[in-house]
């Protein structure tokens, strides 16, 4: 049994001191971790090499160095390993002029499916498309195209399932039924690798983490185990008052705080306890006889988290 | 097979838009039109047939290679530029399947198209003179060059956005300036080796007419497609071996 938390025991998807660079850029640097069943979240900000690594483990983009197995092969050299691989891309990759029924057709024909007719109709019910499903794709919005593509995916029933992004442009119920697919794909023993670069979204379907920032692997493990990782991290908290120079005076004797500045009446404190600090500021602000009107924390985004993940 | 079906009717189906449908369709029928207007004029055979050597000039030098061009060119660039092609290749099926019925779909519809372009003024020929035997040959020569092209250009569809230009500047400059200066050259000339194909087969009254055209044809009709066939298979192995290398950015 591994201990390293970016390995897994029974892994389906592997990289192996995987590296990509184009040119002088390095988008994926040195990267081994396993994937196996169940949903593992790809982490990171935009641009850290999430994209990359998917192509790599689809087989689209050859390592530049490093090896990458699906199923225990390099897919691009046994195209047959992809009748277990659904990949949903971030881009468009759709057909403009083909109906959302039409192209999970031509994808179900592709995969080779027995029965071509059953697995559309099949894939489409479970991403909910409904009747808009006989609508060209021109003219659908992003959330449906992603379900279009999901459906497109799953079509051949995979045991792999790698998907780039797919929250992006759902609205909030689209958003709800994809993440419970995933999951639902993940407990059927299914290998769900998800990327997002937010950070809810990832705790919300994932049971495991990988997290890259700048190509590199920043963190692994459960999501819990990163989260603890993260209240290192000090929090940055905006604070509107009409006393801010007085406030600020008497919030830096607080123990919990642990830096403050004041920029044109606007008072930004720097904690590492975000619940207890909004417990203590209304009590400090009534003994100094302050009035806040504002309360925001900020600076808070996945990318300072994981540049600060990567400094460790 | 299901799969080479399916891919080869999606191609079709997505080179053969409407507008395309229409505007390559009015270009297919315009040597037949040039070929009309002029006859109207001309009362002798040997003068139909040097008329219609010189619209022959017109069909494979200008029509087959444009059209050809911008059909051929589009099978494979239009589906890595929209981000399709990883959907195809990401199919448990071998490169070469994808690589072969993309082929084909372009030679159905640019053939196709160039096919139109050749009944069209083997018909009005045919009503002019009352002899239909330019049909076969014009049909032969045509699909012939559209095949040439086609293995040339859809691979270059695929390597690059500029693939018209560059296939424009092959044909108006190389082909059509550089060999017509450089007979030497004319077998690496598709469109003649289509004419070459065209020649072989048309009655001895004509190729006289046309003996001057197309200069330094390949030496026989045989020659002439087997050189087609071999240039098609080695674009769809070069295209499949691309596939199989070639990282999809």
């Amino acid at each position: 049994m591994t201990t390293n938390p970016a390995l897994v025991d029974s892994p389906t998807v592997e990289l192996d001191d995987a590296s990509k660079w184009f040119g002088q850029k390095v988008a994926v640097s040195n990267v081994t971790c396993s994937f196996g069943p169940g949903v593992t979240g790809l982490l990171g900000p935009n641009g850290a090499g999430k994209t990359t690594m998917l192509r790599m483990l689809t087989g689209l983009i050859r390592p530049s160095k490093g090896e990458v197995r699906v199923l225990g092969v390099w897919p691009r050299t046994r195209p047959s390993v992809y009748a277990d691989v659904g990949l949903v891309p971030e881009e468009a990759a759709v057909y403009p002029s083909l109906t959302a029924r039409e192209y999970v057709r031509y994808a179900a024909t592709l995969a080779g499916v027995s029965n071509v007719g059953e697995a559309t109709e099949r894939a489409i019910e479970t991403v909910a498309l409904g009747p808009p499903a006989d609508r060209k794709l021109a003219g659908y919005s992003k959330g449906m195209r992603q379900r279009a593509k999901v459906a497109a995916a799953l079509v051949s029933d995979p045991q792999i399932l790698l998907l780039d992004e797919p929250l992006n442009g759902t609205d909030p119920v689209q958003r709800l039924h994809l993440i419970n697919l995933f999951q639902r794909l993940g407990g059927e023993g299914r290998t769900v690798i998800v990327s997002s670069h937010i950070l809810g979204e990832v705790d919300r379907m994932s049971d495991r983490v990988i997290a890259i920032v700048d190509g590199r692997l920043a963190a692994a493990g459960d999501v819990a185990a990163i989260r603890s990782a993260m209240t290192d991290i000090p929090y940055r908290v905006r604070i509107e008052s009409d006393s801010a120079r007085v406030l600020a005076a008497r919030l830096v004797e607080e123990a919990l705080v642990h830096g403050v500045s004041v920029d044109d009446g606007t008072l930004r404190v720097e904690t590492g306890d975000l619940a207890a600090l909004g417990l203590r500021v209304p009590q400090v602000a009534q003994e100094v006889d302050a009035r806040i009107t504002a309360f925001q924390p900020e600076d808070a985004s996945l990318e300072s988290v994981f540049r600060y993940l990567v400094k460790r | 097979m299901r799969a080479f079906a399916a891919i080869t009717s999606m191609s079709i189906k997505l080179l053969l838009g409407l507008r395309r449908l229409i505007i390559f369709g009015i270009a297919a029928l315009a040597p037949a039109a040039v070929f009309l207007l002029l006859s109207q004029t001309l009362a002798s055979e040997a003068a139909l047939n040097r008329l219609l050597a010189m619209v022959g000039a017109l069909y494979f030098p200008l029509l087959v290679p444009i059209v050809t061009l911008i059909i051929a060119s589009s099978a494979l660039g239009d589906e890595r530029r929209d981000a399709t092609l990883s959907f195809l290749v990401l199919r448990p099926i071998p490169r070469s399947v994808i690589a072969s019925s993309k082929f084909l779909g372009a030679i159905v519809v640019a053939g196709g198209l160039n096919a139109l372009g050749a009944v069209a003024l083997t018909v009005v020929y045919g009503i002019e003179t009352g002899s239909w035997s330019l049909v076969v040959p014009l049909l032969v020569g045509g699909i012939a060059a559209s095949v040439v092209y086609a293995s040339l250009f859809i691979p270059l569809g695929f390597f690059t956005d500029r693939a018209v230009l560059i296939g424009l500047a092959f044909v108006f400059i190389f082909e059509n300036a550089v060999v017509s200066a450089l007979s030497g050259l004319s077998t690496l000339s598709p469109w003649r080796i289509g004419w070459s194909a065209f020649a072989g087969l048309v009655p001895a009254d004509v190729e006289a007419e046309i003996a001057d055209i197309g200069t330094a044809n390949l030496s026989s009709l045989g020659a002439a497609l087997l050189s087609t066939v071999f240039i098609a298979a080695v674009s769809i192995a070069a295209t499949t071996l691309v596939l199989r290398r070639r990282d999809l950015t």
